[in-house]
C-alpha cells in the first residue's frame, strides 16, 4: 500500500506517531494474545474438569463428610427483597450450613422485617473478635430455626459486615454472598468439592456469576433461564460470560486467580482469619483479599489452592440504567487500581512466583495501562491517520486489536458455553447473544472504557464510598 | 507495513472463524432441540417398564441417544430405592441390557460417564468386576466413585488393596475417603482391621480405619487412637484431628491423650482436645478447661465454654465462677456462653 503523509508533516511527527500507534497496538494484541491462552486454558479446565454428578449423587456422597458452612449474607436497606432471600438461602440443598444474615445498620425496616417474618427473638452468642468490625448491636434467632441467625450492627459497609460474619462464624468454611442474589438449590454441593478432595490444600473456590434479569424467579429460585430484554443487561450477559468462563476458569486453572467475586465465594474461615479479613479502605475488597491470601500462603511457603468452578452458579441482577451501570464500572476499576497500588510490590516479584508474573501481569496489562492506551487509541490513531500522519496498515492493525479480535473472543466464549454448560434453553437465546458479541464492539466497549478512565480518575483523586446502587428486585415472572 | 496487514487480515481470519463455528453450533442445536423430545419418550418408556413390575419386556434402548437416556433413568430410580425393590427394579434393567449399555459407557472417553457407569454397574452383580478393573481408571474422580459404589454395594476388594491402589493418605486425600472407610468397616470390619498393624498404612487413613471401626460399634481398638495420639506430637494438624476421633469415638482409654491435649502448644490442638472433653465428659478436666477460657486463641475459648457446658453440673459452676470472678477474656467467654446456652 502507497501511502502519501501529509506535505506539511515533519518526519518527527510520522515517527512520533508510528510510535503512538505501536504502542496501542502491541498493548492490544498482547491483551488479545493473552485472553486466546486464557480460552485455549478454560478449554482444557472445562473438558479436563472432574466428573460433575447429579445433585442427589453429590448429596449422598457428601452427606457424611461435608464440613459445616457459615453462609454470611451482608444487607443494607433490602426490607423489599431480605425475608425472600433468607428463605431462600435456609432452603439450599446442603447437609450442614448455617446462615449469617448480617443486617449492617439498615435506615430502613430490613431487620425488623427478619424479626417479624421469622418470628426471632433477641439471643447471646460467643463471638471472635480476630477481624475488625462495627460495634455489633445485637444477634436474632428462633430456636425453630436453627440455621438462622441474625446479626444487627452499625452501619461499616460491606466488607465490615462481612467481617462481622467471620467473626460469629464458628465452622471451618464460610460462603460469602450477596443477600440479594440467588444461589442455585445445590450450589453450595458443588463449590465445596475442592475443599473434599483436596482439604488440606485449598483456601478459596470461588463460582459463576450469572445475569438473573429476565429470567422467571419463583420462590427465591431461577426457574427458567431467558435472556434480559434491555441492551444494557444483554450485554452484561456476554461481559459476565467473558469474565467467568473465559478469564477467571483459566485463571484459576493456571492458579493465578486473582479475584473471587464477592456475590459468591467459599473460603476457609482461618486463613481468612489470619490475614485480618476483608478490608474496610478498599471499593475491592474481595479482589483485595485473594491477594492477601496469596502473600500469605506465599509468605507462608505453604502449599494450596484457590480454585473456580464453573458449575455452581450465583444469580444476581446487573444494573439496566446507564447511569448506575456507569458507577458500578468506575468503582470496579477503582478496586482494581488501589489493589494493585496497595500490592504493587508482589508485581513481577519472583517470590510470588505466577501470582506476581500471571496474575499482576493481567491486572497491570488490563486494568491499569488497558484503558488508558485504549483511549488514547479511540483519540489519536483515527485521528493520525484523517491527518495522513498515518498510514492505512497502522488503522487496520488498530481496528484488529480493538474490533476483530474481541468479536471472536466474545464467539469462541460463546462456543465454550455451549459446548462444555449449555446453560441457556433456547438456540434463539444464543443466537441473540452471538449478535451482541458483534455489536457490543460499536460503541458499548468505548463507553465502558470511559467509564474505566473515570475509575482512574476517582483513584487519582483518592475518592472513597460506594456510590448509590439502585436495583429493581427481583419482580414478577415475565409474561 | 506487512506485519500490520497481516495482522488485520488474522483477526479477520480467526473472527470469521469463530463466528462461522458460532453459526455451525447454532445449527447444530436446532438439529437436538428435535433429540429432546426423543430422550423424553425414552425415558418416558423406560420408567414404565422399570416401575411396573407386570408389564412385559421391552425392546432394548437402540441408538446411542435412547441407551445415553436408559442409563441415566435406571441409575437416578436405583438411588431412589432400596432393598428388595432395588433387586427387581435392577432385574428389570437387566432384561432390557442397561447393564450391557453400562459396560460399554465404562470406557467411555468421558470420565463423567465412566463415574456413571461406575456407579450403576456396582449395583449389578454382572457389572462388579469390571468396576473393580476402574479401580485403575486413569482419572482420580472415577477411582474414587468405583471404589465407593463397590463399597456400598459390599463388594469391594479388601481396604489393604484399596488403600494401595487408591494412594489413599498420600496422593488421595479426599474427605470421602473416609466415608469409604465407614462402609468397608460396615461390612467388611477384619479388613479395615487390618489396616491398624499394617505399617504400610498411612497414619491419616490409619486414624479413618480407626474412626470407621468404632463408628461402626468396634471401640476395642480405640486405645490405638490413644496410642496415635502419643505417636504423633510432631504433627499438630494430625494430632488435631486424632483429637476430633477421640471425642466422636468417647472411649476411656482417651482421657489421657485428651488430658495432654489440653495443654498442647498448638491452638488447633487445645481446641480439638477441648471439644473432645466435652464431648466425652471428661468431668475431671473441668478446672483445665476454666483456665483455657482465658487462653490467647478465641477457637480454643469457645470450644472450653461449650465443654464446660456439655460436662454438666460441674462444668457450669466453673463457667459460674468464672463469669463472676474471672479476668478478660475468660470472664466475658464464661458470661456469654451461660447467656447464650440458657436460652
Amino acid at each position: 500500500m502507497n501511502f502519501e503523509p501529509a506535505v506539511w508533516a515533519r518526519d518527527w511527527m510520522l515517527e512520533a506517531a508510528q510510535w503512538i500507534a505501536l504502542v496501542v497496538i502491541v498493548t492490544g494484541v498482547t491483551q488479545t494474545a493473552f485472553y486466546i491462552v486464557q480460552m485455549a486454558y478454560a478449554a482444557f479446565a472445562l473438558s479436563n474438569r472432574p466428573p460433575v454428578p447429579r445433585s442427589a449423587t453429590l448429596w449422598r456422597r457428601y452427606s457424611d463428610q461435608s464440613p459445616t458452612i457459615a453462609v454470611i449474607a451482608p444487607a443494607y436497606n433490602e426490607e423489599l427483597t431480605v425475608v425472600e432471600s433468607v428463605r431462600s438461602l435456609l432452603a439450599l440443598h446442603y447437609p450442614n450450613f448455617e446462615v449469617l444474615l448480617v443486617n449492617d445498620g439498615s435506615k430502613d425496616q430490613t431487620l425488623q422485617r427478619l424479626i417479624e417474618a421469622f418470628a426471632l427473638e433477641p439471643v447471646g452468642r460467643y463471638v471472635d473478635s480476630s477481624v475488625p468490625h462495627a460495634p455489633i448491636r445485637g444477634f436474632y434467632a428462633n430456636p425453630d430455626l436453627p440455621r438462622l441467625l441474625v446479626i444487627d450492627k452499625e452501619n461499616g459497609g460491606k466488607a465490615d459486615a462481612l467481617n462481622a460474619g467471620i467473626n460469629a462464624a464458628r465452622c471451618s468454611l464460610f460462603c460469602a454472598i450477596d443477600a440479594d442474589s440467588i444461589l442455585e438449590a445445590d450450589a453450595l454441593l458443588r463449590v465445596v468439592r475442592p475443599f473434599i478432595d483436596d482439604p488440606d490444600r485449598t483456601v478459596a473456590v470461588g463460582g459463576t456469576i450469572r445475569i438473573a434479569n429476565g429470567c422467571t424467579i419463583e420462590a427465591g429460585r431461577v426457574t427458567h433461564v431467558r435472556l434480559p430484554t434491555n441492551f444494557l443487561a444483554l450485554v452484561q450477559v456476554m461481559e459476565y460470560l467473558r469474565a467467568f468462563l473465559m478469564a477467571r476458569l483459566a485463571l484459576g486453572q493456571m492458579q493465578a486467580l486473582m479475584v473471587i467475586s464477592g456475590a459468591f465465594g467459599l473460603f476457609s474461615r482461618q486463613r481468612v482469619v489470619e490475614v485480618g479479613g476483608y478490608s474496610h479502605a478498599t471499593v475491592g475488597e474481595d479482589m483485595e483479599l485473594i491477594i492477601k491470601l496469596h502473600r500469605h500462603m506465599r509468605d507462608l511457603d505453604l502449599p494450596y489452592r484457590v480454585e473456580f468452578i464453573a458449575e455452581p452458579v450465583c444469580w444476581t441482577e446487573c444494573p439496566e440504567d446507564l447511569g448506575v451501570l456507569a458507577r458500578q464500572r468506575s468503582r470496579w476499576q477503582r478496586g482494581a487500581l488501589e489493589c494493585f497500588a496497595k500490592h504493587k510490590d508482589m508485581c513481577f516479584n519472583p517470590r510470588y512466583g505466577r501470582i506476581g508474573f500471571i496474575g499482576f501481569g493481567q491486572i497491570l496489562l488490563v486494568d491499569v495501562i488497558g484503558p488508558l492506551i485504549e483511549a488514547l487509541g479511540y483519540v489519536l490513531i483515527p485521528l493520525l491517520w484523517a491527518l495522513k500522519l498515518l498510514a492505512l496498515p497502522w488503522l487496520l492493525a488498530f481496528l484488529a486489536a480493538t474490533f476483530t479480535f474481541g468479536i471472536a473472543i466474545s464467539a469462541l466464549t460463546l462456543i465454550l458455553e455451549e459446548l462444555q454448560l449449555r446453560r441457556f434453553p433456547r438456540a434463539r437465546e444464543l443466537a441473540i447473544l452471538a449478535a451482541v458479541a458483534v455489536i457490543e464492539n460499536l460503541g458499548y466497549r468505548q463507553l465502558a472504557n470511559i467509564w474505566r478512565l473515570k475509575g482512574w480518575w476517582q483513584f487519582i483523586r483518592g475518592e472513597q464510598g460506594w456510590g448509590a446502587m439502585t436495583r429493581k428486585g427481583f419482580g414478577p415472572a415475565p409474561a | 507495513m506487512t506485519q500490520l496487514v497481516a495482522l488485520w487480515n488474522i483477526s479477520l481470519l480467526l473472527c470469521a472463524v469463530a463466528l462461522l463455528a458460532l453459526a455451525g453450533i447454532l445449527l447444530a442445536r436446532l438439529v437436538s432441540e428435535s433429540r429432546t423430545v426423543r430422550r423424553t419418550e425414552e425415558r418416558r418408556r423406560i420408567v414404565g417398564f422399570l416401575m411396573d413390575g407386570n408389564q412385559s419386556p421391552i425392546p432394548p434402548p437402540r441408538g446411542a441417544l435412547e441407551q445415553d437416556a436408559a442409563a441415566k433413568v435406571t441409575l437416578e430410580l436405583a438411588e431412589l430405592v432400596r432393598g428388595p425393590e432395588r433387586t427387581a427394579l435392577l432385574e428389570r434393567a437387566q432384561q432390557i441390557s442397561i447393564h450391557r449399555i453400562l459396560m460399554r459407557q465404562s470406557v467411555s472417553r468421558s470420565a463423567q460417564q465412566r463415574l456413571q457407569a461406575a456407579e450403576a454397574l456396582a449395583m449389578f452383580p454382572k457389572g462388579r468386576e469390571r468396576v473393580r478393573q476402574m479401580l485403575r481408571d486413569a482419572n482420580p474422580d472415577v477411582r474414587l466413585g468405583a471404589a465407593l459404589a463397590l463399597a456400598q454395594n459390599q463388594a469391594a476388594p479388601p481396604a489393604r488393596e484399596l488403600v494401595r491402589q487408591l494412594a489413599l493418605g498420600t496422593r488421595e486425600r479426599s474427605l470421602l475417603s473416609a466415608s469409604l472407610m465407614r462402609d468397608l468397616a460396615d461390612h467388611d470390619p477384619a479388613s479395615v482391621e487390618e489396616l491398624l498393624t499394617d505399617p504400610a498404612t498411612p497414619p491419616s487413613t490409619r486414624l479413618a480405619a480407626l474412626d470407621a471401626l468404632a463408628a461402626s460399634g468396634r471401640v476395642e481398638h480405640a486405645p490405638l487412637v490413644a496410642k496415635m495420639a502419643g505417636e504423633s506430637a510432631h504433627d499438630r494438624d494430625l494430632l488435631a484431628r486424632i483429637h476430633h476421633a477421640l471425642g466422636r469415638i468417647g472411649h476411656p482409654s482417651g482421657h489421657d491423650a485428651i488430658h495432654q491435649g489440653l495443654a498442647n502448644p498448638a491452638w488447633e490442638v487445645r481446641a480439638a482436645a477441648a471439644q473432645a472433653a466435652g464431648r466425652t465428659g471428661l468431668a475431671p478436666a473441668a478446672e483445665t478447661l476454666g483456665g483455657l477460657l482465658g487462653d490467647d486463641h478465641w477457637w480454643v475459648r469457645f470450644r472450653a465454654a461449650e465443654a464446660l457446658w456439655r460436662l454438666g453440673a460441674s462444668g457450669r459452676a466453673v463457667l459460674e465462677r468464672v463469669a463472676r470472678e474471672g479476668q478478660t477474656p475468660a470472664r466475658e467467654a464464661a458470661a456469654v456462653t451461660l447467656r447464650e446456652r440458657a436460652a
